[in-house]
């Protein structure tokens, strides 16, 4: 049932939205279509960001596919919290790493073990466009725990620009979406692995 | 009975312009091919991509104009909010100028509507004598004067030539006090079509084939007056063979088909201005081998007008 709304929501509706009314271009989206499950790794700076790149999942696994968004911002009401769970199916997640049981890593770390993909914002939250912040230790802890994953870098370029920080308003801009090659770790070290998530990341910047 | 065979005289003509069309697809599709097998070159290749691109263009816009009314009204309005966009996304407004760009996009389904309802008058003043007005007012209500002189100059006169050029194309269609005379608005349409298109492409060749004197150095070194000169000659020659879509005679064919082929020179270097100044080559990558939207519509968007109201006045005095 889930899998159905999501496949209408974005499959048909969000994708072809964006497509001709926004101008949203997808560059090299082919790369998800043979890979079971993978971390994707996402510049922030809109609420669009989330919507561009759940359109871009193949149908067949998109009820597989969480994007990772933080409970004090969208676990505030419960109406929130069920749009959150059915509409994007969206995991919330605790920020800040002080309670021990509930350690934000674990519980992504049990979504990979159940097979299944997450989208993460590895700069914690909406940066300045253009401007790629320091990526959290949070996705290298989990990239050391799940080292057999794909882990793919996506660049959402001008899509900020439909719906920029602080406006509600959705505007046409021709923007696209650029998937990259899964990144290769030397190895995993956290220095490394963040090193090269974030090199692999300004690559598709240009 | 007089209608109906007017009807089907109608369609017979426009199946001419249609076996025209796809007979020259046909054709430079095979030429290039062989082209490319004997003598392979880069200007060859993008002759190829450039024939592919019209092939995709083609079939849409004859699908669009054939199948039914609205949705050839649908589709021109759906291109001028390509265009729109485009130019949008290139000039890089300011974040202040969000909420009047809705204004600006909404005025495409209210001018192509008084075009379906054929509206004449609103159709005609909604755009030069209201947004003109409103979209700066919109601008000042925004409260923020820094720059705004740029973006009063840009929105109104992108809605000039995206929205109101394109617009008359439309307006074409149901071609309003003038059925008496025998006139058809989708023949006009394809004619004009026709020949602005054929117009680009003349000015094209003639420049690559004979080119030596650049007519604007500075603004668009790829045009030059063996180019202009030959595409306005034989802009007016297609212009007088493909006649039979309209009832004009032949004087009225020569001086709207040259002025057209002056207006689409005129477009087309409008906006390479405009990309000059923006240090771009192509407006975007839409349309491959082409540029963008806004590079292949360019010429059209400063034809439709003049043609719609030439026409109309000759129509009306003779």
């Amino acid at each position: 049932m889930k899998k159905i709304i999501l496949i209408i929501i974005y499959s048909f509706f969000w994708k072809n939205f964006l497509k001709f009314f926004i101008g949203l271009k997808y560059v090299n989206e082919k790369t998800l279509k043979n890979k079971k499950q993978f971390i994707l790794i996402a510049n922030h700076n809109s609420h669009m960001d989330t919507m561009a790149i759940m359109s871009a999942i193949p149908s067949r696994y998109i009820h597989k596919v969480h994007p990772i968004a933080a409970r004090d911002f969208f676990g505030g009401s419960l109406f929130k919290k069920i749009l959150m769970r059915y509409l994007v199916n969206a995991t919330l997640i605790q920020r800040d790493r002080d309670d021990p049981n509930n350690d934000p890593i674990d519980s992504m770390d049990k979504m990979l073990k159940k097979t299944r993909s997450l989208i993460l914002f590895p700069e914690g939250s909406r940066g300045v466009p253009g401007v790629m912040a320091k990526f959290k230790k949070g996705l290298g802890y989990l990239i050391q725990r799940n080292p057999e994953i794909n882990v793919i870098p996506v660049y959402l370029d001008n899509v900020y620009k439909t719906l920029p920080r602080g406006k509600n308003l959705i505007l046409p801009y021709n923007c696209s979406i650029k998937f990259g090659d899964p990144i290769k770790f030397k190895s995993m070290e956290m220095d490394d692995i963040l090193l090269s998530s974030e090199k692999a990341m300004q690559k598709l910047m240009k | 009975m007089n209608k109906i065979f007017n009807s089907v005289n109608l369609i017979a003509e426009i199946q001419w312009v249609i076996a025209i069309i796809l007979a020259i697809l046909v054709f430079a599709t095979i030429l290039f091919w062989f082209w490319n097998r004997i003598n392979p070159s880069k200007l060859v290749d993008e002759m190829q991509l450039r024939t592919r691109s019209w092939w995709v263009m083609c079939i849409i816009f004859l699908f669009a104009s054939i199948v039914h009314p609205v949705v050839t009204y649908l589709a021109l309005g759906f291109l001028s909010f390509l265009t729109l966009r485009e130019v949008y996304s290139l000039l890089n407004l300011r974040e202040v100028d969000r909420s009047v760009l809705f204004f600006c996009y909404l005025s495409i389904p209210i001018q192509y509507y008084f075009a379906f309802k054929g509206f004449y008058t609103l159709f005609l003043i909604f755009i030069p004598v209201f947004m003109f007005i409103i979209v700066p007012f919109l601008l000042v209500l925004t409260g923020e004067t820094k720059d705004i002189i740029r973006s009063m100059c840009i929105l109104p006169t992108s809605l000039m030539l995206g929205v109101f050029g394109i617009s008359h194309l439309a307006l074409l269609i149901n071609f309003p006090e003038m059925n008496s005379n025998g006139v058809s608005g989708k023949a006009l349409l394809l004619f004009l079509i026709f020949i602005t298109e054929a117009n680009d492409i003349m000015q094209f060749v003639w420049g690559k084939i004979f080119g030596k004197h650049k007519i604007l150095p500075r603004v668009s070194p790829n045009k030059t007056w063996e180019g202009f000169i030959g595409g306005v000659i034989s802009t007016t020659v297609i212009g007088c063979l493909m006649g039979f879509l309209t009832p004009l005679n032949t004087w009225q064919l020569i001086a709207i088909s040259s002025s057209m082929a002056v207006f689409g020179f005129m477009g087309d270097a409008i906006m390479s201005a405009v990309k000059r100044d923006f240090g771009v080559k192509d407006m975007s990558s839409a349309i491959p081998g082409h540029g963008g939207i806004l590079d292949r519509v360019d010429s059209l968007s400063t034809t439709a007008s003049p043609f719609f109201h030439l026409v109309y006045l000759i129509l009306i005095t003779s």
